[in-house]
This record gives structure tokens, sequence and C-alpha cells, in this order.
């Protein structure tokens, strides 16, 4: 009886399984983070094309991600590029020198396997992504993926 | 006697101070829920755009139809010219036209593509896009879609397309 009146008795919790579920889910927060998120410019309106794809990119993964505002700034990983034909020679220079580890035959201007994925807003005026298109055709790349949604979100 | 009386004696108790791996473990936990930004899903329409060319290389002095060993005068053009002009205020779509004939709309297009591209002769295979330079971007990905559902004589899908700037379209 006396025993159970003293108040020196302890709690204490059981924190296991807490602890199990927290780490479960820093585990789920973990695989799921996308880090490819930050060469995105998510305040861009991309236009809505019914047969635009999923990106499947065959296990490619030289892409080079130009966000085009409606304004036609150009902007990657969220910083203006002002000057894009320099911009555009030295990942083209970038690329030669990737593309050269494994295909040494590669020669200046030739075909660059780089793709260049192109995010522009859907107001943009042609003349503005043009602009940015011919940029790169004058560097040497070829390969372009226009990016486009499926359906409003 | 002795032995067995130290078997009996419990080990004493480790009790490992879990708070701390918590409070770790929850800060974890905040900074990724925190971070967390679903990506959109996104699709792409993949072209390979070469620069614009001349649809066909005339030789100086040549004249069409002079050239009697050929019996098709127009072998030598692989390039079909899309004509899109917009509105310069609005950047909508105004016409179209497929090398000089008129296409009544967007939707139309799809299917006088079908008729040129199902024909076995025709020479095509590659497409240029004249496009008025404040024409919509939203617009012209139409026109894109509808050419790269195109498909080809040999089977293949279109995907050689080439744009053009018309100023003050």
């Amino acid at each position: 009886m006396s025993r159970l009146l003293s108040t020196d008795v302890k709690a204490e919790p059981n924190l296991t399984p807490i602890l199990d579920m927290v780490f479960q889910l820093i585990t789920f927060f973990m695989l799921v983070i996308n880090f490819k998120s930050a060469e995105m410019d998510l305040s861009l309106k991309l236009p809505v094309v019914g047969s635009a794809r999923p990106v499947d990119t065959k296990g490619q993964r030289d892409l080079l991600v130009l966000n085009i505002e409606k304004t036609g700034n150009l902007k990657i990983y969220g910083r203006p590029i002002t000057n894009i034909d320099g911009y555009l020679r030295g990942e083209s220079q970038v690329s030669m020198l990737a593309a050269r580890m494994t295909a040494a035959d590669l020669e200046a201007g030739q075909e660059l396997p780089t793709t260049i994925v192109i995010r522009a807003d859907r107001a943009t005026p042609f003349r503005m992504v043009n602009r940015v298109i011919k940029a790169c055709q004058d560097n040497g790349f070829r390969r372009f993926a226009l990016k486009a949604i499926n359906k409003e979100p | 006697m002795g032995r067995r009386g130290r078997k009996k004696r419990n080990p004493p108790g480790v009790e490992l101070n879990l708070a701390a791996m918590l409070d770790m473990a929850f800060q974890l936990l905040a900074f990724f829920m925190l971070t967390f930004k679903p990506a959109p899903i996104e699709g792409q329409i993949s072209l390979r755009l070469p620069p614009p060319q001349a649809a066909m290389v005339v030789k100086g002095g040549q004249q069409a139809g002079s050239d009697e060993k050929n019996p098709n005068p127009i072998a030598g053009v692989n390039t079909l010219t899309i004509s899109v002009f917009a509105n310069p205020k609005t950047g909508i779509i105004e016409s179209l036209g497929i090398g000089e004939a008129q296409v009544p709309s967007v939707a139309a297009l799809d299917g006088k593509l079908k008729q040129v591209f199902a024909d076995p002769g025709n020479p095509f295979d590659q497409v240029i896009i004249q496009v008025s330079d404040q024409c919509r971007y939203d617009e012209l990905m139409k026109i894109v879609d509808i050419c790269t559902r195109q498909t080809l004589a040999n089977g293949q899908k279109l995907a050689k397309l080439s744009f053009v700037e018309v100023p003050g379209g």
C-alpha cells in the first residue's frame, strides 16, 4: 500500500513504435523527393497538347532544360540568362567533351547528343522561342523535346 | 551453489535514451515534409530540328521541266511547307496553308496532311513550318502535335521539322 502511494514512480513511455513510424515516414519522403524539380520553373503554364507523352528518356541522361517565360526571358535553374549564345556555346563544349569520352570520333560541327528540353510558357510569342531554338541549332544541338501537359491541372 | 547464485542474478538493464534520436528524426521529417513538392506530370514532343534549308537547290540556268532524264520533276523536293499566320495582337492562328493551298482550320489540317502523306508517291520526309513571329507558343504546338502524328510513306513517324519565322505576320 505504501509503495503504491509513493511519488517517485517514473513514467517512461515506450518510444520505439513512434521512432519506427517516424523513420518510415522519413524513408518515404526521402524516396519521393525530386531534386529534378529544381531545374523546372513551376510558375510556367505549359501548353496543353493531347499527344504529349510522359518523359521517356530511354536511359539518356544528357538533358539541358531551358525555361522560357512569356516575356521571352530564359531561365536555367531559376537563374536568368542574358547571354544565351554564350551560355549555349559553353554547354555545347561540355556536351562535346562528354560525348568524346564515349565516341572519340565526334568532331566539331556534328550533331551533339544532348537533348534540349524546352519548357516555354503557352503565351510566349514564337519569335522568343525561335530565338532560343536558333541559338541551340547554331551551337550544334539538333535533338529537342518540347514540353507540354496532357490536360489542364 | 555459488555458481548457481551468480547465474540467477539478473544482468543490469541497458536503457537507451531514445528522446534525442526521436528529436533528430522529427527534424528530418519536418525538413522533408516542408520541402516536398510533387513534380507535375509533364509530357513532351520529341523532335529532330535541323536548321531550315532551302527546299530544293536549283542549279544556275536550270529551267523547270528541262531535264528529260527526270520523269518526275518533283523528285528533288522532299520538304513540305506549312504556313501558319496568326493575329499580331492576340497570337491566335488566323490562316493556315499547306504549300499554296489554304486549309480552313487547325482541325482540318490533320485530314489534309493525312491525305498528302497517304499518297505512296509523295516525296516528303520533312516539314518546314513557316510561323508568324507573334504566334503564341500553344497555337504553334497544336500544329506541331498534328505534324508529329503523321506517318511517312516509309512507315516512320514524321519527326523532322524546321521552323521559319515570318516577321510581322
